[in-house]
């Protein structure tokens, strides 16, 4: 990227959508207009303190409609989703549950880090984000449990069915999409 | 004529005829012969609304004689057009056509009385700001909205009685709630233009929080040496019965002749005896944390505030006293007297004054900065008093667990203010006192790092924006812009770690301090709620006082003859204190000095000979109007009465009607915004 990010031009229909987005979930969204930047949030997270991640700015974002760079930001998964500035907010602006769903905008627009994917596609391969291996089979073993546990790994049969709801509910679909934007 | 008994209104319906259904039947009146004028006001209505369209409507609705337009009818000219109407044609009903009547029913009223008919016979259609400020884009509609709304007005004119303005004598004395800088301000005012004024304040000495205060910014005055003088002069003023220690229980009556009942305190000390010697305190053996200087320091049982206490008088705290009576012992002047009881007083008062100020908020529940937690987080007050020269530590501030001049400082914007979970308005004051801090502190301690963290500095006044500057410049104050997130304190050295961002470099922050000063909201002081029951205040949604109009009426109440001033009214610093209560004098004074005021006679009247006396308006009536005669029939007090017609309409016989607001004179206008 060049030394200047020169703002000409202001995504204004971006405010919009996160607030319609994220209101199908949660309340008082629309809140997120009247963020008076006091920095509040950033001062209580305790990713700031250890990542580039910076929640104050992305509200700015979305307050202004910087749509690119909300969405196209890795920082953006840092956030723990711990809530402690939610909580704290002096304008009762749901933070968190803002970065949730910037996030699903992300992703609905091809932005999905590569280890997500990674796990995600675990997920529809296995019928698990974080399958069994070796390692975990002798130590379950060791202590006297089944080596495997009796999730899909026991029920082979059951991984179908899981599939099945990971198509239907379109995650396969969306996963697909956003490995391409990954790979792009 | 149509027999719906007591059942009316209830079963009324608009279909029947009106004649004879109203107790308040016109009986003998002349045949209306009524003027209806239409303004332009220049393009605001004439703009969207076709006046002359509106004119000829006009002049063919019943009782009509002329109808008329202009570019403004409330000029000179526009009047002179009503005036000589009213001659000429011998009108005996007008009706103007154009904004509301809050800004121009006077003006036209006036019109109509020089022109020798009663005032009470003229009506407005507000056709602008309910007609052609609102449907700016639909003139066709704003024109038949702007056409119903003159029928009926012309329908309720056709019915209105004249009516006679009273007055009433008002009374040359002011009680004045509150004895801050907004309070002794207003007393001193008024008792110099020789008025009589009883100051009430409830704890044992004048002077307010401005007293707490070491020094005051723009000007960094010190803060006793601007106020004590005016105090002496309270206390000395002959215009004035200081009723300090006292409290305000009960008011009665109305603007003019008000009766405040006051409750005086005993203080066990007699104060024309007191010579404020202080030789009882010395031998007093009971230790009280003392609340003037926030705690930090200790006070006995038997006590002045503090040294410039005005009055000078000393008071026994009865709760912490343990009567030893060591006191009694050592008074030359024979001041102690224990058998002294609290005392009530009723002063007749033509107007009151609120200046009940302010207390801060104890932000106790805002875990994150863990006052009340941390030794070394304490509130501002608390760092005036360690900056008063007459403070516990005789002006040196110090680190509250070391005892040691502090070396890095942080102050605290915004504690609880502008915050929806506490206070959303802004207080006003502390970005410039923590300012003004920050100063002080520099000039005692000159290596002294201190850091003030805002979300914006709010630097608004005469001179403040300089003050501002200074602080940077002259004194190197570094100005943080990031409101402080969260506060640790290391258990063992009880130094504070302050957590923010600084927003404009975007990177978080986390900074040792020895010592960190919060700035909390300000909010109407305790002693406000009980006034606010007593002369039946309203409030606005931040807690204060409400001003009758924020712009127009800003030291008025509802309350005819009830004024605001100072902190009371809402967050403000001394120079607007001050100048409110200048303001709030003023009006005091316009009303006392006249020594008469018209009320508008649209009080409630209650038909005797139909009352029940059934009881139900007298706990319904806001203002507390109406009592009962001899006969259990309601009586309603005509100064008190606001007019508001909730008694009329509760009344179940029907027995109670407002002047003006008849129900003939409602209804025929209901009828007519349904009859074309
Ligand atoms: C830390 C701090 C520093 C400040 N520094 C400055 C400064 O440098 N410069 C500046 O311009 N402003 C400053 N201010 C603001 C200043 O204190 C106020 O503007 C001012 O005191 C308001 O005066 P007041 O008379 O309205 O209220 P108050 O001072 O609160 O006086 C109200 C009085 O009414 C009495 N009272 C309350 N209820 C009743 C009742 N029911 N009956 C009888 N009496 C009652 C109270 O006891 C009190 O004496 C500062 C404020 C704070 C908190
Ligand atoms: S805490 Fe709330 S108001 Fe403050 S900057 Fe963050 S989102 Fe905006
Ligand atoms: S919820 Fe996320 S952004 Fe907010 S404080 Fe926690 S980690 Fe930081
Ligand atoms: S009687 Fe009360 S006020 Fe007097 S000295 Fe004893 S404790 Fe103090
Ligand atoms: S005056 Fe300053 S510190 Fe006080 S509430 Fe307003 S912005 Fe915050």
């Amino acid at each position: 990227m060049s030394a200047s990010q020169l703002i000409k031009k202001f995504d204004i229909d971006f405010t919009q959508e996160v607030i319609d987005y994220a209101s199908k979930f949660f309340e008082d969204v629309e809140n997120v207009r009247s963020c008076i930047q006091c920095a509040t949030c950033t001062g209580s997270c305790p990713s700031g303190r250890e990542t580039a991640w910076r929640v104050r700015k992305l509200i700015r974002q979305v307050q202004l409609g910087l749509k690119n760079a909300a969405i196209r930001n890795d920082v953006l998964w840092d956030c723990t989703t711990c809530y402690t500035c939610q909580e704290r907010c002096p304008r009762l602006i749901p933070i968190t549950d803002i970065v949730r769903a910037v996030r699903n905008i992300a992703v609905r627009n091809g932005f999905m880090l590569p280890r997500h994917v990674q796990v995600a596609g675990l997920m529809i391969k296995h019928g698990h984000a974080v399958p069994i291996n070796d390692e975990v089979k002798a130590v379950r073993k060791e202590i006297g449990l089944s080596e495997l546990p009796p999730t899909v790994h026991s029920y082979p049969d059951a991984l179908g069915e899981v599939k099945k709801l990971l198509d239907e509910t379109g995650f396969t679909k969306l996963v697909e999409e956003a490995s391409k934007g990954v790979q792009k | 004529m149509t027999d719906v008994g007591g059942c009316f209104p209830r079963l009324f319906s608009l279909t029947d005829t009106v004649e004879g259904v109203f107790m308040s039947e016109r009986k003998g009146a002349e045949k209306p012969r009524i003027g209806v004028f239409v303004c332009h006001c220049g393009t605001n209505i004439a703009g969207v609304i076709n006046t002359e369209e509106l004119v000829k409507y006009a002049s063919k609705l019943p009782g009509v004689v002329v109808a008329k337009d202009y570019r403004f009818m409330c000029s000179d000219p526009g009047q002179n057009m009503i005036k000589e109407a009213i001659r000429d044609l011998n009108l005996n009903r007008v009706v103007v056509a154009a904004c509301s009547p809050r800004l121009h029913e006077e003006t036209f009223r006036r019109a109509v009385e020089e022109a020798g008919l009663n005032p009470f016979l003229f009506e407005m259609a507000n056709i602008r700001e309910h007609s052609s400020w609102v449907h700016m884009r639909q003139p066709k509609e704003a024109l038949e909205k702007a056409k119903d709304l003159l029928r009926m007005a012309v329908a309720k004119v056709r019915n209105l009685e004249p009516l006679e303005v009273r007055k009433v004598p008002v009374k040359r004395s002011c009680v004045i709630i509150g004895g801050g800088i907004a309070g002794i301000s207003a007393a001193l005012d008024l008792a110099d233009a020789g008025f009589e004024v009883h100051l009430v304040e409830s704890t044992p000495s004048i002077g307010g929080r401005m007293a707490q205060l070491d020094k005051t910014f723009p000007t960094m005055d010190c803060s006793a040496c601007i106020l004590t003088p005016k105090m002496v002069m309270v206390a000395r003023h002959p215009n004035i019965k200081l009723h300090a220690y006292s409290e305000v229980v009960n008011v009665d009556g109305y603007i003019g002749n008000f009766k405040v009942k006051i409750l005086e305190k005993a203080r066990y000390v007699k104060g024309d005896a007191c010579t404020g010697c202080g030789l009882c305190a010395d031998v007093c053996p009971v230790h009280v944390p003392n609340e003037f200087e926030m705690g930090l320091g200790a006070r006995k049982a038997i006590y002045v505030p503090f040294p410039q206490a005005v009055p000078n008088t000393f008071t026994i705290d009865r709760d912490k006293c343990i009567e030893c009576e060591l006191c009694t012992k050592v008074c030359e002047a024979k001041a102690i007297d224990f058998n002294m009881q609290d005392r009530e007083v009723e002063v007749e008062a033509g107007t009151i004054i609120v200046a009940t100020g302010y207390d801060i908020f104890q932000p106790y529940e805002m875990y994150q900065y863990g006052y009340g937690k941390y030794e070394n987080v304490i509130t501002s007050l608390h760092l005036e008093r360690l900056l008063s020269a007459s403070g516990p530590t005789g002006g040196k501030v110090i680190v509250p667990s070391t005892g040691e001049k502090p070396k890095r400082i942080a102050f605290v914007q915004c504690v609880g203010s502008r915050d929806e979970h506490f206070f959303p308005y802004c207080s006003r004051v502390c970005c410039m006192y923590s300012l003004k801090h920050a100063r002080q502190i520099k000039e005692k301690y000159p290596d002294a790092e201190v850091y003030i963290f805002f979300i914006d500095v709010r630097a608004f006044g005469k001179g403040y924006e300089e003050f501002y500057e200074i602080a940077a410049r002259e004194y190197g104050v570094k100005i943080m812009r990031g409101k402080v997130a969260e506060i640790y304190e290391d258990p063992k050295t009880k130094k504070l770690l302050v957590r923010a961002e600084d927003s404009l470099i975007g990177e978080p922050i986390e900074m040792e301090f020895d010592m960190v000063v919060l700035a909390p909201a300000v909010k109407p002081s305790a002693g406000a709620e009980k006034i606010q029951q007593i002369l039946k205040l309203s409030k606005s949604a931040d807690g204060f006082f409400l001003e009758a109009h924020p712009k127009l009426r800003p030291v008025d109440t509802f309350s005819d003859g009830v004024f605001l001033a100072g902190m009371a009214q809402g967050p403000k610093d001394i120079p607007d204190a001050v100048a409110q209560a200048k303001g709030a004098a003023a009006g005091a004074a316009a009303l006392m000095g006249k020594g008469e005021v018209a009320i508008e006679p649209y009080y409630a009247v209650v038909n005797e000979e139909i009352c029940s006396g059934c009881k139900t308006c007298s706990g319904i009536c806001p203002y507390g109007a109406i009592s009962y005669n001899e006969d259990g029939r309601a009586v309603i007090n005509s100064v008190l009465c606001k007019g508001c017609g909730a008694c009329a309409a509760a009344c179940p016989s029907n027995a109670i009607e407002p002047n003006h607001f008849k129900f003939r004179q409602v209804l025929e206008q209901i009828i007519a915004a349904f009859t074309e």
